[in-house]
Formats: structure tokens, C-alpha cells, sequence
């Protein structure tokens, strides 16, 4: 973890009448900063908490937010809840996997892109719902999500 | 009846997020109520009076389980159950993101009048918006004396800590939620103990959904009494419903308990099927419930008259379906669900979600075998009130009845090697 991120960690065991609650906010730190939890910061993580390895390989793998693999720069999550699912969700996924070369789950060669079919997220009045980098983009169509690819690679090209 | 709203009163008004503009519209008076001129008992005793019922799905007396906690002088929580995860509900998810400041109102309230110094919001780890929505209002909160050491000048303090989740539906189960709080796997614990008396940190703790805090809001503003009022004798107040899926207008909208029928909500309200199509179905109370079709659709939104018509009211989350939608498809997707988070603790959930998945599969890819739907029927009953938690039960809710109500379609899936309405559903 950077400087920073580890001062912040410390700071969370302090947060909580106990200890032991800072270890999920401690990995969304990770998460944030690799985009997955790499197994090196795993025993950085531990050491902190003043617990194993092995428990925080526990508890994180409970969890579907923390990712094992790297994620792209983007991390796109199609909801496939029921009421997105009669609304057009997975067409938005064969769109996505079709336009980006990936399968479920897959990350773009370039890293740019990771795309996922989740469980519902809560915006089920919005359907077809989509959240990107955990922003919420509702009531999506294949156009939009077109838009956006086409803006996030503009910005990349003209940021490199 | 149409549309009563009472929680989403302000909803619709510019800034509302903001403190300022909250306390124009009312904001922070009935906090102002309670800690100025109210005991923490006689809150208490307003909730009470108001017959609220938890809104998160159990439906439970609201001041009743507040009366559970020991009087023994321990430590006490108040968590905030903002895990909002049952497919088809999203009404908790706009409160946080649109009206923070109700949302902070109920819980600082309510922890008040549990006797507790300490609050807990637990959101979901999708809601990183919300959680930073929170984290300013809180701070706008804090800075004119709403939050903190000492309340409103009166000696009282309330701290609220928020914390973010990392994407588990179990955990919004109330004990895997203080698993989940404690930094653990979101197992859910044995009960009883209840949380009333070993909660968070084997403390006595209420744990109370977003709605039903932001509802004491409103109870302390009006009254108990006049609360109780409102909707029918048992199913006291407004409730949010969550309406999704095939229907035209889809949102949250809030309706008096019992004074409007489910198809007022559908037609009158959500504006009725798309154009040209017709409904089928809908799960009235998250996708835990059992199927309404539309011969019942005149039954009245409340917790009694949705049982008596084999469902239940459960969170709110209205789930539409109209013709176009595949039954067998839509509970093989409900399944995918539960199967995937079922937390694997015990074997009937763990290994029944499973099961349930590959035999729904199977028929809903044409390879469906004479027997299947006993199979179906039968991996149900193993699981039926045999699981650690509720999530067992609720994972057969829709296909148990899907296989009574539609079982024709079943039959056909099997019958005819695949499914009868082809592509049809998106």
C-alpha cells in the first residue's frame, strides 16, 4: 500500500469500538488502490490487523466486491436482477463481451476493461441498470454504453 | 387510493440533500422534539403507539423489538440495516442517495431513544455514493449540533459511524449484517441469542431497516397515535413499494398500507403493462415471495391481506411480468441468485440452491426429464423451514409457487424439449 493508504489503515483501528471491524474498510483500501487485492498486501493487511493471513484470505473471499485477479481501468458491472433481466440486461452483456473482445469476468488485453454480470444492485426502477467503477448508470442501451467506451478510449489516447 | 406520501414528502425538492434546505422543509424538528422535550422512553412509547412494522421485510412490531434490550446497564447499539440486496427493492437506496438528512434524523432519533450512544449505518458495498452522501451530510449534521458529543446542547451524546459493505446478500440478514460489522465472513449466527442481547460485540443491539428509521421521523413529528391512523389496524402507516420490471412508469412510490389494492399500484399508479402487452405475474415483496397472478391483483397492499393471498409483503419490491416473460427462465435467474449467495454454512440451502439450479437449467435448456418437476417439488420441501436462516425459505418463495401457478409452462419446457415462447424473453 502507498504512504498514504497505510497511515489511513492505521487510522481505521481507531474507528471502531473494536478492532477487528477495520479489516473490510482496510481492504476496500486495497481494492481501491490496485483494483483487486494482491496477495502481498494480504500479509500487509494481516500484519496491521494483528491477525494471519489466512483469516484475511478468509473473510475477503466471502465477499464479491474484492477481486482476486486485476481489474480493469474501467470495471464495468452489467445487473442481471430479475427485473433488469426482462428488461434487456443481458443483451447489454453479449454487447459489451462482443464489442470488447472479453468473456464474463474477462479484462481487455490493454487493461482498459473488465466486464461482470452482478446480482442485483438496487436499482431496479432503472432498469437495464449498469454500474461502472461502482457508479450507477441507469436505464442503459447498448448506444450509451457505445458512448462511453468511445469517451474512456478518447480519454486514454489523448492522455498518453 | 393514490400515492400518500409521508417519508417522501420532500423527495422531489431541489437540495433536499443539503441541511439547510432539510431544515427549511421541517428537517430536524422532531429531533429537535425529541431531545428537548421528550424522555428516551416516552419516544419510545410513541413508536409503540404507532404500531410501525420493521419495513425491511420481517415486518416485525418495531417498538416491541426495541422493548427486548436488557436493562442491565451494558453497552447498547443502534445499527442501520442499509444493505438493501433483495432483488426488486431499491426505495432504501433512494432515500440514502436523495434525502440523507431523514435518513441521519431516524437513526440519531432512534438511538436516542433505545438508550444508546453509539449508531451503525451498514450499507451495502455498492452504495459508495451513498456512503459519501452520508459521510457530508453527517458532517453538515455534526456541525450544527445534531450529531455528537452533546446533542443540541443537552449532555446527550450520539455518534454515527458508517461502514461499507463488500457485496454479500446475507448480509442483509440482521446477525450476518453484525458478523459482516464485526470484520468477519457474513455467516449468520444461531438464534437465539437475539441481537437484542448479544448483538454487535455481544452487546444488546437493535438493528432497524433505512425505512422503518426514517419513518420514526415522521411518528415523532405527527404522533404515535395519529401514525396508527393512517392504514389499517394491523398494518399501520405508509410503506414504499419498489415497481420493477414489465410496467411502464417503474419507481418508488409510497401508498397508505391496506387503502390501495396491488392493481391500483400496477395501473393507476405505474401506468400498467407496456403497450400492447399484458401482465402475467408479479412478486409483490422482493424476490423471496410467492407469485400473485392477476386474477388477485385486487388484493389491498398490506401484511394480512397479502398473506391470506398466499404471498407476503416482505420489503416492498414489486417485481412485474408481463406476457413476453418465461417463468421457468425468470426462477432459474432467481435461483442463480440464491444459489450464488447462499453462504454455504449449512447443507439443505447450500446444496438445495444447487440442485434447484442445474435441474431448472436443464429444463429451461430443453433437457428436462419426466420426474423433474417431482424433483423440483421435492428439493423444495428439503428445504423448506430446514435451513440455519431465512435465506433457504426464501430462495424456493417464487419457484414453489411458480411451480403450482404455472405449471403448465413446466410441463411444456419439458414436453416440447425446449422453451415454448422461444426467444421471447430479452
Amino acid at each position: 500500500m502507498k504512504a498514504e493508504n497505510l497511515a489511513k489503515a492505521r487510522e481505521l483501528l481507531q474507528a471502531f469500538p473494536k478492532k477487528s471491524s477495520a479489516l473490510i474498510p482496510i481492504l476496500h483500501l486495497v481494492e481501491d488502490e490496485f483494483g483487486y487485492i494482491p496477495k502481498a498486501e494480504v500479509d500487509v493487511v494481516a500484519e496491521i490487523m494483528g491477525t494471519t493471513p489466512a483469516y484475511v484470505e478468509a473473510v475477503l473471499s466471502f465477499y464479491t466486491l474484492f477481486h482476486r485477479q486485476p481489474t480493469g481501468k474501467y470495471l464495468i458491472q452489467v445487473c442481471r436482477g430479475l427485473s433488469c433481466q426482462v428488461n434487456g440486461a443481458d443483451e447489454l452483456s453479449r454487447f459489451l463481451y462482443e464489442e470488447l473482445g472479453v468473456e464474463r469476468g474477462g479484462t481487455t488485453a490493454d487493461g482498459l476493461y473488465t466486464v461482470e454480470e452482478v446480482e442485483c444492485i438496487a436499482l431496479c426502477k432503472d432498469a437495464p441498470a449498469v454500474q461502472i467503477n461502482l457508479d450507477f448508470y441507469p436505464s442503459m442501451t447498448k448506444e450509451q454504453l457505445k458512448a462511453f467506451l468511445d469517451k474512456a478510449a478518447e480519454e486514454v489516447r489523448s492522455g498518453a | 387510493m393514490p400515492e400518500m406520501r409521508l417519508l417522501f414528502r420532500d423527495i422531489d425538492v431541489p437540495g433536499i440533500d443539503r441541511i439547510d434546505v432539510y431544515e427549511q422543509h421541517g428537517g430536524y424538528a422532531s429531533l429537535r422534539k425529541a431531545f428537548l422535550e421528550m424522555a428516551p422512553e416516552a419516544v419510545h412509547q410513541e413508536v409503540l403507539a404507532s404500531n410501525l412494522r420493521g419495513r425491511g421485510g420481517a415486518g416485525f412490531p418495531t417498538g416491541r423489538k426495541w422493548g427486548f434490550l436488557p436493562k442491565d446497564g451494558r453497552t447498547r447499539y443502534l445499527v442501520c440495516n442499509g444493505d438493501e440486496s433483495e432483488p426488486g427493492t431499491c426505495k432504501d437506496q433512494e432515500i440514502i442517495y436523495t434525502n440523507p438528512h431523514l435518513l441521519i434524523e431516524g437513526v440519531v432519533i432512534s438511538t436516542y431513544a433505545i438508550g444508546a450512544e453509539d449508531a451503525f449505518i451498514y450499507l451495502r458495498g455498492e452504495f459508495k455514493t451513498g456512503y459519501a452522501i452520508l459521510e457530508r451530510a453527517l458532517a453538515e449534521a455534526r456541525a450544527k449540533g445534531y450529531v455528537g458529543d452533546n446533542v443540541l446542547g443537552t449532555g446527550r451524546r450520539v455518534q454515527v459511524t458508517l461502514y461499507l459493505g463488500a457485496g454479500a446478500y446475507i448480509c442483509g440478514e440482521e446477525t450476518a449484517l453484525l458478523e459482516s460489522l464485526e470484520g468477519k465472513r457474513g455467516n449468520p449466527r444461531l438464534k437465539p441469542p437475539f441481537p437484542a442481547t448479544a448483538g454487535l460485540y455481544d452487546m444488546p443491539t437493535v438493528v432497524n431497516n433505512v425505512e422503518t428509521l426514517a419513518a420514526v421521523v415522521r411518528i415523532v413529528e405527527m404522533g404515535g397515535a395519529a401514525y396508527a391512523k393512517l392504514g389499517t389496524e394491523r398494518s399501520a402507516g405508509t410503506k414504499l413499494f419498489s415497481v420493477s420490471g414489465n410496467v411502464l412508469r417503474p419507481g418508488n412510490y409510497e401508498v397508505e398500507l391496506g387503502k390501495t389494492t396491488l392493481r391500483e399500484l400496477l395501473y393507476d399508479i405505474a401506468g400498467g403493462p407496456p403497450e400492447g402487452r399484458e401482465f402475467k405475474g408479479v412478486i409483490p415483496g422482493g424476490s423471496s415471495v410467492p407469485f400473485l397472478t392477476p386474477d388477485k391483483f385486487d388484493t389491498p397492499l398490506d401484511y394480512e391481506s397479502l398473506q391470506a393471498a398466499g404471498t407476503m409483503l416482505g420489503s416492498g419490491g414489486v417485481i412485474v411480468l408481463d406476457d413476453r416473460a418465461c417463468i421457468v427462465k425468470s426462477t432459474l435467474r432467481l435461483m442463480e441468485f440464491y444459489r450464488h449467495e447462499s453462504c454455504g454454512k449449512c447443507t439443505p440451502c447450500r446444496e438445495g440452491t444447487m440442485w434447484l439450479n442445474q435441474v431448472l437449467q436443464r429444463i429451461e435448456d430443453g433437457q428436462g426429464r419426466p420426474g423433474d418437476l417431482e424433483t423440483l417439488a421435492d428439493l423444495c420441501d428439503n428445504i423448506d423451514g430446514k435451513t440455519f436462516c431465512p435465506l433457504g425459505d426464501a430462495a424456493i418463495g417464487a419457484l414453489a409457487s411458480g411451480l403450482k401457478l404455472y405449471h403448465d409452462e413446466y410441463e411444456a419446457h419439458i414436453a416440447k424439449g425446449c422453451c415454448p415462447m422461444g426467444e421471447v424473453v430479452r
